[in-house]
């Protein structure tokens, strides 16, 4: 049977799985590319046809580039920015989410979905009107630009009112009764209930401004306010650049995320595929 | 109204009001703001004129703006159909094979959660003419190599091919999500009846899975609608302007060129578009099936 629970091992099967590791060998490929490239020498990036792996690896492509652009100090502003990000995102969009899931307040609904309408704007539309607005209050090129339009989240909130609304009534009466205050029993009691998805609702906020691109690429011109997405575009830019130092660059600027999502990869495969809302 | 329900009110609304705040100035107040700009001819130095609808005047009649629907039209047909049918073939599969159903989901969803800044400068690299991977490929298949980049037609092609690999493990995950859902019963049944692999897939599988199928598609239009990153790293907008998608068209006119009235006037325009399906999705997308 094809479907069923009871799945059993055909050659049909076998070769399915074949195929499928066929696809994910070449969906990978650049990535391993970009490794690869990183460590060749320079007259092989350049080689054709091209060669698979560097004959003799080298870290010229890093030693290089870190001296050429303050790679490190790009890698610290994304670090900040997306962990400022990721943190204040959890203690505000539960703050909202709590509210929505266990408070009976007038509106509450109507403000429900109209933090869900925020979700229909995209950033291209209202990246102006932010821009005008942070250059009036001159926070351009610093980090409160990057970090503060996105303190707080409609999807954020969201995901962890889903998941306050199963906590027990019994539970937030008992907490009444005993006197507990809402913020103590929030913070002492349901944040340890909901560790998950309070690590969802980090690793999803702290991917987004890791990967962030067109906001930092606005607010910020400084080598010192720029976030390492922006450093890769600067260095693309710059002259004389070689393949090998822009892989290398690259592999700097994506491996955290990599590495972050494999150990986590089920917590968030399963918050996409139960929300199905944002990627 | 009871000395509980006020202290209630009180409470829900100062829990809410720090995301009220933040929305406010920055996603609802900017709603209004950028349709107030786009009445104005504004370069951000000189005070604001007051123009009426001249700016949209001039987008209608612009040449360059049609061009830009015109290639966010062709990326949007170039991405969606391929990326959705790819992931539907990825989740059947996934959903009938025995061995490495986690190892899978992974590899597939690896594009999914990396920089597109990084991933298209190794792109870039891939679809070099002279020595890059991809003119290698068509060599080693024996067909004909391409400009790629360098060409104003095939560079599109070249970023619509970049989107697909994007896409296509979140597109995958959302449908293996949907499949799983469907109840084993139905199958069962039809196993019964002497129903072959095919017929179930054609009868029980695709019309069961619609709704999500119709949910990752609108995801997908979306997404295309706003694509950037991989524009800016990889091609300008060029050669040529083949590949100025809207967003990018925006991008240059608000922050190279400081035409701010004019780029907020192209901007309610991708906000028009997106939001048409958008509302597509509220409207015909309510009855998702619920997954887990």
């Amino acid at each position: 049977m094809m479907f069923g629970r009871s799945k059993r091992i055909t050659p049909v099967i076998i070769a399915i799985e074949i195929f499928l590791l066929a696809v994910v060998v070449l969906i990978n490929l650049p990535f391993f590319w970009m490794l690869s490239t990183s460590f060749k020498p320079k007259p092989e990036i350049l080689s054709y046809p091209p060669r698979l792996f560097p004959s003799a690896p080298n870290f010229n492509g890093y030693t290089y580039v870190w001296k050429l652009i303050p790679l490190g100090r790009y890698f610290y502003n994304s670090t900040v920015v997306s962990i400022s990000i990721a943190l204040s995102k959890i203690v505000l969009a539960s703050l909202a989410a709590y509210a929505f899931a266990k408070i009976r307040f007038k509106g509450s609904k109507q403000m429900f979905y109209l933090f869900l309408g925020t979700m229909m704007i995209p950033m291209e539309v209202i990246v102006i009107p932010n821009y005008i607005t942070l250059n009036y209050i001159g926070w351009l090129d610093t980090y409160r630009a990057l970090i503060v339009p996105f303190v707080v989240g409609a999807f954020s909130i969201f995901l962890l009112r889903q998941f306050f609304m199963q906590i027990p009534r019994d539970l937030d009466d008992a907490a009444e009764i005993d006197g507990c205050g809402r913020l103590r029993y929030l913070f002492t009691i349901i944040y340890p209930l909901s560790q998950s998805a309070l690590l969802t609702v980090f690793l999803y906020a702290f991917l987004a401004s890791w990967n962030s691109f067109l906001w930092p690429l606005i607010v910020t011109n400084s080598d010192k306010m720029r976030v390492i997405q922006i450093g890769l575009k600067a260095l693309q830019d710059s002259w004389m650049i070689e393949w090998n130092e822009l892989t290398a660059a690259s592999t700097v600027a994506t491996l955290p995320v990599l590495i972050m999502f494999f150990f986590v990869q089920k917590r968030f495969l399963e918050g996409i595929a139960i929300t199905g809302l944002k990627g | 109204m009871g000395r509980r329900a006020q202290i209630d009110n009180l409470h829900g609304w100062l829990f809410i009001s720090p995301a009220i705040v933040i929305f406010t100035v920055f996603i609802f107040a900017p709603m209004g703001v950028a349709f107030f700009i786009s009445l104005q001819k504004w370069n951000m130095l000189s005070p604001m004129r007051f123009v009426g609808l001249a700016n949209y005047v001039k987008m209608i009649g612009s040449d360059h703006f049609w061009n830009s629907v015109r290639i966010s039209m062709l990326y949007v047909l170039g991405t969606v159909p391929v990326s959705i049918g790819l992931a539907m073939i990825f989740a059947i599969m996934l959903n009938t094979i025995v061995h490495g159903i986690a190892f899978f989901r992974i590899m597939i969803y690896l594009p999914v959660v990396t920089s597109m800044a990084a991933a298209a400068i190794v792109f870039q690299y891939i679809f070099e003419p002279t020595f890059g991977l991809a003119n290698y490929v068509l060599d080693v298949v024996g067909l004909e190599r391409m400009m790629w980049l360098n060409d104003p037609n095939q560079a599109l092609v070249a970023v619509v091919i970049v989107g697909i690999w994007k896409r296509v493990g979140y597109n995958t995950i959302i449908l293996l999500a949907g499949l799983q859902s469907i109840p084993t019963y139905y199958y069962e049944a039809a196993t019964i009846d002497g129903a072959s692999r095919m017929q179930m897939i054609r009868k029980i599988t695709i019309p069961l899975l619609s709704p999500v199928t119709f949910f990752v598609t609108v995801m997908q239009i979306i997404a295309s609608l706003k694509v950037f990153t991989s524009i800016v790293i990889m091609t300008n907008g060029g050669p040529a302007r083949g590949t100025d998608v809207l967003p990018y068209f925006l991008y240059k006119n608000a922050f190279e060129y400081h035409k701010m009235g004019y780029a907020s006037a192209v901007a309610y325009f991708l906000f028009g578009a997106i939001f048409i399906f958008t509302l597509a999705q509220f409207r015909f997308g309510e009855k998702r099936v619920h997954y887990q």
